[in-house]
């Protein structure tokens, strides 16, 4: 539905290089990537702020890229919602019907939909300054959802509002979403968010999209070092790949189900990874003798650090540290299946 | 350095601070009061004259006139310095700054050649737009000393608005015209209103230009400062102190309510060079 081909940008300290990509209809796609690294720039891109350096964008079978911002349909809600001050809420929502004339009947109809639906009746004759967060947010997404846009663009939604209301804003997100049906391109520097909210993800570094898929796919095969680091694997190696086996330090070698010869990088998330006092007479192929240097208990789960000759964070339940009674110095065994390990 | 003469040099510094405020802001009102104090027992008098009368009705209608035009041009051309990037906008920013750095005087000479010499002049003149010795000419010279400051009251403004604000009432399907029309002149309301006030201010004691351009003559281009100045040259001290105590209300009056208005952000001088 939305088709980025090539895509190119400078403005100012942000650059992005070379942006493909393509949004389905009606899908939740996110864009995630660190601070600075011009999501929003590219937004603004699609919304029409800036004319692309070069490259086109397509939506359906017609490009746009040179399109007034007026001329696109597109919802836009900014971080900070840039909600219009001198307006009520009511005034605010009713501003894009206003300008592209959409008759009283249909208006109203619009209007009394996206209010209820949004549930903020109670609140439509006050003044932005007046609004909590969340309030902001639900009017931004009523100003923009209301002129029923094409694709809805949504610049951090969430990262303004407190962490205790965020979880329930990302429901609203996607109760919105499985409504409207609205395409909706969200972007993010909180991989968590991604996780939760969007159909795919495209994960945004230094200007270009390094990788695309579902959530889960990038999550369990980051396809680099940088995504790997960034959705946030534990354990990440450097090392030297010989056949199935990997060096990741001296006399430390790992199986795996990928045969390779040269440098890799190593992940293995911490939660495949089993600790028990014996060794473990299991089918996983790796089996290490060492020793805990840290307990950092985030009750229900426990992070445990052994040191094996490099250190490898395991994620167990608080309870079963409790019950084997893991402490500092322990000598444990590290269990963990060829197959729990990717090789980049 | 010991705790007692530490002491010792702080109280001197702020004593001298204190006295130096003391000073200036007791020598402003002495200095004003002067002319408040000879003024205003005769003001009722003095204004009942054919004489200052016509300089009001003077003064005012220049200076009302002169303002709506630099409203007129400067709300273009304020929204196009903030907003829009062109070719030569730095050489226009220098140039708009011109008349500002310009003594009104030097200004008022640089109209009189213009329209006083030329054929564009003369032409103008000959379509009935006659500048040279006439209270039109009072209205252009008030209008190019001022408008300079009209556009840096507004696009000050204007700069303070958050362009995204323009930018998401265009995805909602306003054109530029509309948005700047819906959203940031309204946002810019109280900078607009603060450049009213201080553009008509400044039009109503302005006197340099005009003089150049308008001249002064006695009921013919008598504004209220021409009117000071032509008095006091020929001794009539009640009828000039009468004009420059209506001066003085009108100025403070409209510098409290351009700092009302949030003016003191702007930064200027309200009388220039």
């Amino acid at each position: 539905m939305l088709q980025l081909k090539g895509l190119q940008k400078k403005v100012g300290n942000f650059e992005l290089k070379n942006i493909n990509l393509d949004i389905h209809e009606g899908e939740y796609f996110i864009i995630v990537g660190p601070t600075g690294a011009g999501k929003t720039v590219l937004l603004e891109l699609i919304a029409g702020m800036y004319q692309p350096d070069a490259g086109e964008i397509w939506f359906d079978n017609t490009e746009i890229g040179k399109l007034f911002p007026e001329q696109r349909n597109v919802g836009f809600v900014y971080q900070d919602y840039a909600l219009f001050p001198h307006l009520t809420v009511k005034e605010n929502i009713m501003f894009g019907l206003k300008v592209r004339g959409v008759g009283t009947g249909e208006s109203k109809k619009r209007f009394n939909d996206i209010v209820s639906f949004l549930r903020i009746e109670y609140m439509l004759d006050r003044f932005p300054s007046t609004l909590s967060g969340g309030e902001k947010q639900r009017t931004a997404l009523a100003r923009a959802l209301v002129t029923l846009p094409r694709i809805l663009l949504l610049d951090e939604p969430l990262s303004a509002l407190d962490p205790q209301i965020k979880r329930g804003f990302q429901e609203e997100l996607r109760r919105i979403h499985e409504a409207t049906k609205t395409t909706t391109l969200h972007i993010t520097h909180d991989f968590a968010e991604a996780m939760t909210l969007g159909d795919r993800v495209g994960v945004l570094h230094e200007g270009k999209i390094v990788q695309v898929g579902k959530p889960a796919d990038i999550f369990r095969r980051p396809n680099s070092y940088f995504v790997a680091d960034f959705v946030g694997v534990e354990n990440i190696f450097r090392g030297e790949s010989k056949g199935r086996t990997v060096e990741i330090a001296p006399e430390i070698r790992i199986r795996t189900t990928y045969p390779k010869d040269g440098p890799v990088v190593l992940t293995l998330r911490s939660e495949d990874i089993i600790i028990s006092r014996e060794k473990l007479d299991s089918s996983a192929q790796n089996n290490f003798q060492g020793q805990i240097v840290e307990i950092n208990d985030q009750r229900p789960l426990c992070r445990v650090t052994v040191d094996i000759g490099i250190e490898i964070v395991a994620l167990v339940t608080t309870q079963t540290v409790e019950d084997f009674n893991f402490k500092l110095g322990d000598k444990v065994w590290l269990a963990f299946k060829s197959a729990a390990v990717h090789v980049l | 350095m010991g705790k007692g003469r530490v002491e010792g040099q702080n109280i001197i510094f702020i004593s001298i601070v204190a006295v130096a405020i003391a000073f200036i802001v007791g020598f402003i009102i002495l200095a004003i009061s002067m002319i408040l104090v000879r003024g205003t027992p005769n003001i009722l008098s003095s204004v009942a004259t054919r004489e200052i009368q016509f300089a009001i009705k003077l003064s005012f209608s220049t200076s009302i006139i002169s303002t709506i035009l630099c409203i007129l041009v400067a709300v273009p051309v304020a929204y196009g310095m903030s907003r829009l990037n062109f070719v030569g906008k730095r050489f226009a920013t220098t140039v708009l700054d011109i008349p500002i750095a310009l003594p009104p005087i030097v200004s008022g000479v640089a109209l009189l050649l213009l329209f006083g010499t030329t054929s564009f002049g003369h032409a103008l003149a000959a379509w009935g737009l006659e500048f040279v010795f006439t209270p039109l000419g009072i209205v252009l010279a008030q209008f190019f000393v001022n408008v300079p400051y009209m556009i840096k009251v507004l696009k000050s403004s204007i700069d303070d608005i958050d362009p995204r604000m323009e930018f998401v009432a265009r995805t909602l399907g306003c054109t530029r015209l509309q948005s700047f029309v819906r959203i940031t002149l309204p946002l810019v309301r109280n900078g607009l209103v603060a450049g009213i006030i201080i553009t008509w201010a400044r039009a109503l004691g302005e006197f340099g230009a005009a003089l150049m351009l308008a001249g002064a003559t006695r009921l013919k281009t008598e504004t209220l400062p021409v009117s000071l100045f032509l008095n006091m040259s020929v001794g009539d001290l009640e009828l000039a102190m009468a004009a420059a105590t209506i001066l003085i209300i009108v100025s403070v009056g409209s510098l409290f309510i351009f700092e009302i208005m949030g003016g003191h952000r702007f930064e200027i001088s309200r009388y220039g060079a």
